[in-house]
């Protein structure tokens, strides 16, 4: 059986070393949220660079999907989005 | 080995790419020692990303590039005395005091390293053409798409549109099709068919006229359509999926789509990179396609090229005058390329997002006073103020203000947003006191 | 009034302080050309804090102005002219040994002294407002009244909403004297004629000025987060720790040493400042003294390890020799103004400096007393020396 992360809530499996951008879109994960976001994250250069695809790690950072292999268990997040004050 | 020889300073090459790996074991079989910074956790850049274990292999490109890049990885195994590669490292630039900065993303700290000098090959980002949408989720880049492609051996489920303009959307589209999702159609800006001379030019280039004919009868086969003078004006969110609105030649018409995969070509991935003056102490170059777009058979001929002036600056003779000549021959190619998809520039919407980072408009960009210095666009438009640092919004901004090199991102570290807790945690290496 | 209609100004140096008084002279009718060698806020207002706050200020005359300079953003927002840019919040001093507690102790005497709200806060009140605030704080106090704004956009607004014409990219080279009068100023060898002159030139009022030894840079470097929050402050209330007083107050005066503050932005990313590097005015960083910064940092506040770095970056205070900004008319020189030196309190004083700047050259009582920040008193030091 595959290790998993969570995505907010739901379980994700994984292939180890595999990032954890590759996970989420194998799970048909496209949106990146947050919900209602102003700018909502998602995966998009796939080399680090444009870092839309960020995604906060529970205790620790955040972290580009595209780059982070993933780890069994972390619990994954929306960073804070942009406000309002600059729409 | 010579105890000098051990202790000496390494040279710094950052990017673990066909440039990257070329320079490295060009100046390790020079006898220099080489400290390798690749931001993964393997080597091989974008190009070269490999299947993640128990993938399958779907599409393992052009037979010449894997020669090419067995050929660098085993140099490199035999080189490897004299290099140290440091993976999941990201080079975070040079501070003000000189000290050149990695983040080492496994151990959680930033660390300093002297150097004698730096080669950066950390490759190229994808050039955008902005339209209304372009940020929201399900828009991929072709190339990132493409990474992922090669990592999952998985296309994305859903129907895809490839919209743009360059060689790469005709090769993620015949990719994707062989892997089993065969994109709806292929949008292409250029309109080469209308540059005839210049095509009959191309003509004449050997391998990347073989690759390219080969993608094209996958599509052929695969029925995808390829479309010339055709582009995305916008993209709306229906349901699940994409709205696309596209314009065919002189028709406009409404896709609906899972996926949208946009490239307008590429950007060397210079943004904030540090130049020293020739003949600075400690020269700082760069290679492949971070220096020019040149492709992938050019990258290591470039890293090379970079190599050699590393080791004619310490007094060892190399001769650069063959890779200079391949290397022209390349950018007469590039150049012929970017003249048969040439199309004329159009101007965004008010409501296009230009700084996806800080979500900034076209309206907020042009509110800026015509005369706005660079710190008036980073601060009072905050274009290039955000985590992307200016690589996306910064060739926009370029273009539309007719600038050479993107105004939004002046030399700076961390190159690359860089983890709090790992920063407090610098430490010095014992190369320095 | 009637001679501010016929009078040209010209005001050196589009910083916060120039950008008000030319602002200001434009409202009372002048003209008035704003002149920077790059572009409006590109020294030290594009690259500070944000704080607008009596709490950090040394006691004395700087304690007062800081008072009256708070008031004057307030009555700026309420009147429309900063509306939106200005924000009322809490400063937070906060120490961590007992001798900072002490020194927080003194302060907040000090401060309400001079007539300011100061309010106790116990450590749970304290945690309960500053959720995850370090272990080591052991005592706190309250300034409820200070507030936050960004140089750059009080700057951009001031300008905004004026006739002021703005010449950037115009270094100004020398002001043009006759019969000891200053006449314009020289920009790129051409001479623009005014009836006045402003120098709020920061570090650059040295060259044009000769007054390389009365005013000395002091770089800060300084840090942006990522965002820990969604369009709104991430805490309530800035964090400022007894360091930054220590070296407010003159306590401590080394190049290496930190003065912690902890800026909450509006983005809901976190400004983390900063160094002290007496003459220093270049804007580089360097990772010795960030790191310094963010540990220092992480022990007052744990939170901003799942913070990243976006940016570092310096600004240099311009500092006069006794810590007293420069503002008045130029001793020597006739027609030639100064409002320079603020150090590290120019986004709080500069509305209301450049205010009192423009009351000045149109020949009006700026009304406060500002005799001792007048530039002749450096002129009555040499005269003795």
């Amino acid at each position: 059986m595959n290790p998993c992360f969570y995505w907010i809530d739901r379980p994700v499996s994984f292939r180890p070393g595999e990032t954890i951008a590759a996970a989420l879109l194998r799970a048909g994960i496209a949106d990146l949220g947050p919900e209602g976001g102003a700018v909502r994250g998602r995966v998009f250069c796939g080399i680090g660079a444009c870092q839309a695809c960020v995604v906060a790690v529970a205790g620790e950072g955040a972290v580009e999907a595209c780059l982070t292999p993933a780890r069994s268990g972390m619990r994954l997040a929306p960073p804070p989005s942009l406000g309002l004050r600059h729409e | 080995m010579s105890e000098l020889a051990m202790t000496e300073l390494p040279i710094l090459v950052v990017g673990g790419g066909p440039a990257g790996v070329a320079a490295a074991v060009t100046l390790a079989e020079a006898g220099l020692r080489v400290l390798l910074i690749e931001q993964r956790d393997r080597l091989g850049g974008a190009i070269h990303r490999q299947p993640a274990p128990g993938a399958p292999q779907v599409w393992r490109g052009p037979a010449r590039h894997r020669r090419n890049w067995t050929e660098l990885t085993s140099r490199l195994e035999r080189a490897a005395a004299r290099i140290e590669l440091r993976t999941s490292s990201v080079f975070l630039g040079i501070d003000g005091a000189g000290r050149f900065l990695f983040e080492d993303r496994r151990a959680g700290r930033v660390f300093a390293r002297r150097v004698r000098a730096a080669i950066v090959a950390v490759g190229a980002v994808e050039r955008i053409r902005p339209f209304e949408g372009w940020e929201l989720p399900g828009v991929t880049s072709a190339g990132g798409a493409q990474v992922l492609l090669k990592e999952t051996g998985r296309p994305p489920e859903g129907p895809i549109v490839v919209a743009g303009t360059g060689p790469l959307l005709l090769a993620v589209a015949a990719q994707l099709a062989r892997a089993g999702n065969p994109p709806l159609a292929v949008l292409e800006r250029g309109n080469p068919w209308r540059r005839p001379k210049t095509l009959a030019g191309l003509a004449t280039a050997g391998p990347q006229l073989t690759e390219a004919a080969a993608y094209a009868t996958t599509l052929a086969w695969k029925r995808v359509p390829y479309r010339t003078a055709s582009e995305v004006l916008g993209v709306s969110e229906v349901g699940q999926g994409l709205a696309i609105r596209v314009r065919l030649g002189k028709i406009e018409r409404l896709l609906q789509a899972r996926h949208l995969l946009v490239h307008d070509g590429l950007e060397p991935n210079r943004a904030g990179i540090p130049l020293p003056a020739p003949g600075a102490e400690i020269p700082v170059l760069l290679a492949g396609d971070g220096r020019e777009i040149l492709g992938a058979d050019a990258a290591i001929l470039d890293g090379r090229r970079a190599a050699a002036a590393v080791l004619a600056s310490l007094g060892q003779a190399a001769p650069v005058a063959p890779l200079e000549a391949a290397l022209g021959k390349a950018r007469a190619f590039q150049r012929d390329l970017a003249e048969a998809l040439r199309s004329p520039s159009t101007l965004p919407t008010p409501e296009t997002m230009i700084c996806r980072c800080e979500g900034r408009r076209y309206a907020d960009f042009t509110a800026l006073p015509a005369d706005a210095s660079a710190r008036e666009i980073r601060l009072m438009g905050r274009f290039g103020l955000g985590a992307c640092q200016g690589r996306f919004c910064g060739p926009m901004l370029a273009e539309l203000r007719g600038e050479a090199l993107p105004s939004a991102s002046p030399p700076r570290w961390p190159l690359r947003p860089v983890s709090l807790a790992a920063l407090a945690n610098f430490s010095m290496d014992q190369t320095e006191t | 009034m009637a001679r501010s209609l016929s009078l040209h100004v010209a005001v050196v140096g589009a910083g916060i302080v120039g950008a008000a008084a030319a602002h200001f002279l434009a409202a009372a009718g002048a003209r008035v050309t704003l002149l920077d060698a790059s572009g409006p806020a590109a020294g030290a207002t594009g690259a500070s804090d944000g704080a607008v706050s009596v709490a950090s200020k040394k006691p004395g005359p700087m304690m007062d102005l800081a008072r009256h300079a708070r008031a004057f953003y307030g009555s700026c927002e309420a009147d429309g002219l900063l509306r939106g840019l200005f924000h009322r919040r809490s400063t937070f001093l906060v120490a961590r040994t007992p001798l900072e507690a002490e020194l927080v102790a003194e302060h907040g005497a000090d401060l309400a002294a001079a007539g300011e709200r100061v309010l106790d806060v116990d450590r749970p009140t304290l945690l309960n407002r500053i959720p995850g605030l370090g272990d080591g704080v052991c005592f706190a106090l309250e300034i409820p009244d200070d507030g936050h704004a960004l140089g750059y956009e009080i700057t951009q607004r001031l300008l905004q909403r004026s006739s002021v014409t703005v010449r950037r990219n115009a270094p100004v080279s020398e002001i043009v004297m006759r019969a000891g009068r200053a006449v314009g100023v020289a920009v790129r060898g051409e001479m623009l004629a005014a009836d006045a002159v402003l120098v709020a030139a920061g570090i650059g009022s040295v060259g044009l000025l000769g007054l390389g030894d009365i005013l000395i840079p002091r770089k800060g470097q300084m840090v942006v987060t990522d965002r820990a929050a969604a369009g709104r402050p991430a805490i309530d209330g800035h964090l400022m720790a007894a360091s930054y007083l220590a070296a407010k107050r003159g306590i401590v005066r080394d190049n290496a040493h930190i003065g912690l503050v902890i800026d909450p932005l509006v983005t809901g990313q976190f400004l983390i400042g900063g160094s002290r590097e007496d003459h220093r005015s270049d804007q580089t960083t360097d990772a010795v003294t960030i790191s310094a910064i963010l540990r220092d940092a992480l022990d007052l506040y744990p939170p901003l390890r799942e913070r990243r770095v976006l940016r570092t970056f310096a600004g240099v205070r311009t500092a006069s020799r006794d810590g007293l900004p420069i503002i008045g008319p130029h001793p020597h020189l006739g027609g030639v103004t100064v409002a320079t030196g603020f150090e590290g309190d120019g986004i709080c004083l500069g509305p209301f400096m450049g205010a009192c700047a423009a009351r000045m050259i149109l020949g009006e009582a700026p009304g406060v007393d500002l005799s001792l920040l007048a530039p002749q008193r450096f002129a009555a030091v040499e005269a003795l020396a």
